[in-house]
């Protein structure tokens, strides 16, 4: 991949809450409408239009996929649009596919979005969706897995491995809410911040994991406005942009993911990135992870380097990677913090990581805040894309 | 709210058909690449190492070890809620395969890390699972 290429230039969000009233091309317009703006772009210099698929909403996806929302937003400049879809991966994807389309003359100014409605799906839908996604229907569904037990099954050998305690992982809980207390667009917005002891009080849903470190479903939606380095440079207005990609492909079933392969994978794909922006560890800011749960950061914070091995759970338990502490990390509290929005979670990640970047984060600013880490997975979990976004080229 | 009960079976493959006839039996049932001599699960049309179809099986001894574990006991979906607490595991067979499964015949909690088990099967319309149970000492 590229060194400095891309820019986000423009962002725009809605707060993740239940609110059925709320339409999803409610949410296209404001979202997309407040990027465009906060560009400093008019909408018809929108060259290109990239949707990161809504996965269990057939209708929204299929117009989105078939190119309304230029015609709903009047984006006359607009070449092209398109749908990507890799689960929680698409976001990524959808930013690779803008710097293709940017650097090779498609496009000068690409939206970038995505919207997420929860709540107006019928539960059983819902149930079913997440029962069969990313869960292979031979060797895995007929057991009665879900996503819950499959985390449950990587933390489990992960706490028996390492000796990470019960009170250490349910300490990331306490952390990443402590960041989603202070984010206006999370589920979790003002809310307490539970401690240890209430989120081990909480029902056992499947070992390791209690209710309260599981997800909440919600609605949600954002967007982002990517342009050229150059461009961005050149228009002199607060950016962040794209220094470095990596990424490594472990499997599509879950019972195949081998977890020294995974393992290697987190490590390798941070060191490349870090390589191709030419910085160290040292040098991050904010360790923006993606993780959807809770019980995969004391694992990827060893695997990370930022803590050391056997440590992870330790530091989550200090307070460290909370709102406060001294290792900045997951500022929107990842997908427990902020209300799962399905793919959009990782949007809402890669947006929070621009935030931060251009110094708009409010009371969650990480200070001097220049580079950040932000990675996202596909799925289940089937790859690790690490980057290294900037705020200077 | 209308619930989808039905249990559900594997979704096979025509490749993949053989594996199950063997549980009928009592087989559990590894394809084999008979250029390149791998050991393949899941099973495929074509060799995932050497993209051999020259494929065929042997039988595996059923024994295998826990290398994790996790046991539900809610929030499964409503048609699985009748079998709670029930416990997933990933074992590895001694032929270096390694499976989900359900690890049943003994109490969740004296469930462990790298416990010696041994297949047995669980009959769903006309489908018998490999599950696996505690090696009787």
């Amino acid at each position: 991949m590229s060194k400095g290429k891309i820019a986000i230039i423009g962002i725009g969000e809605v707060p993740t809450r239940n609110m059925p009233e709320r339409t999803h091309w409610d949410i296209v317009y404001d979202t997309c409408m407040e990027a465009v703006r906060d560009s400093g772009l008019h909408k018809n210099d929108i060259e290109g239009v990239i949707s990161v698929f809504p996965q269990a909403q057939p209708k929204i996806a299929a117009e989105l996929s078939f190119g309304k929302l230029p015609e709903e937003l009047g984006l006359k400049g607009c070449k092209d649009a398109v749908s990507v879809n890799a689960g929680g991966a698409s976001t990524s994807n959808a930013i690779r596919l803008a710097e293709q389309w940017i650097t090779s003359g498609v496009a000068k100014a690409v939206l970038v979005h995505h919207v997420t409605i929860h709540s107006t799906i019928a539960v059983p839908d819902l149930i079913n969706f997440f029962a069969k996604a990313g869960v292979d229907l031979q060797w895995e569904y007929p057991y009665g897995t879900t996503y819950n037990i499959i985390m449950g099954l990587m933390a489990n050998r992960f706490m028996y491995q390492s000796g990470c305690t019960p009170e250490e992982m349910a300490s990331v809980v306490t952390a990443l809410r402590s960041w989603a207390a202070k984010d206006p667009n999370s589920f979790f917005y003002g809310k307490e911040v539970p401690s240890v002891q209430k989120v081990l009080a909480s029902d056992l849903l499947n070992t390791p994991l209690h209710k309260r470190e599981s997800n909440v479903l919600g609605d949600g939606g954002c967007a982002m406005v990517i342009v050229s380095a150059e461009d961005a440079k050149k228009m002199k207005r607060p950016a962040a942009y794209k220094l470095g990609d990596s990424v490594r492909y472990f499997s599509g079933t879950c019972v195949m993911r081998d977890f020294n392969k995974v393992a290697e994978g987190f490590r390798v794909t941070a060191k490349e990135a870090m390589a191709q922006a030419g910085i160290t560890k040292e040098d991050v800011s904010l360790w923006n992870c993606y993780l959807a749960y809770p019980l995969a950061h004391p694992m990827i914070s060893e695997l990370l380097e930022v803590a050391p091995p056997g440590m992870g759970g330790k530091y989550f338990l200090e307070g460290r990677m909370s709102f406060g502490g001294d290792i900045p990390w997951s500022s929107i509290g990842d997908a427990p913090g902020r209300g799962h929005t399905g793919s959009g979670v990782s949007s809402a990640c890669y947006v929070e990581t621009a935030r931060q970047l251009m110094g708009k984060a409010g009371e969650r600013q990480v200070k001097n805040c220049k580079y950040v880490y932000q990675n996202a997975g596909g799925g289940s979990g089937f790859n690790n894309i690490a980057t290294i976004w900037g705020k200077e080229i | 709210m209308d619930f989808d009960m039905t249990k559900p079976v594997p979704e096979t493959q025509p490749w993949s058909e053989k594996f199950w006839e063997g549980t009928k039996e009592g087989k559990l049932l590894i394809q084999v690449c008979n250029d390149c001599k791998s050991k393949i699960f899941y099973p495929r049309k074509y060799c995932p190492e050497c993209w051999s179809g020259n494929l065929g099986w042997m039988e595996a001894s059923g024994k295998a070890t826990i290398l994790t574990f996790s046991t539900a006991y809610g929030m499964v979906e409503p048609k699985f809620t009748d079998e709670l607490p029930y416990t997933i595991a990933y074992v590895d067979l001694e032929e270096g395969i390694r499976m989900m499964t359900r690890i049943v015949e003994c109490k969740p909690e004296d469930i462990k890390f790298d416990m010696p088990v041994e297949v047995v099967y669980h009959e769903r319309e006309g489908f018998f699972l490999p599950y696996f149970r505690p090696v009787k000492k």
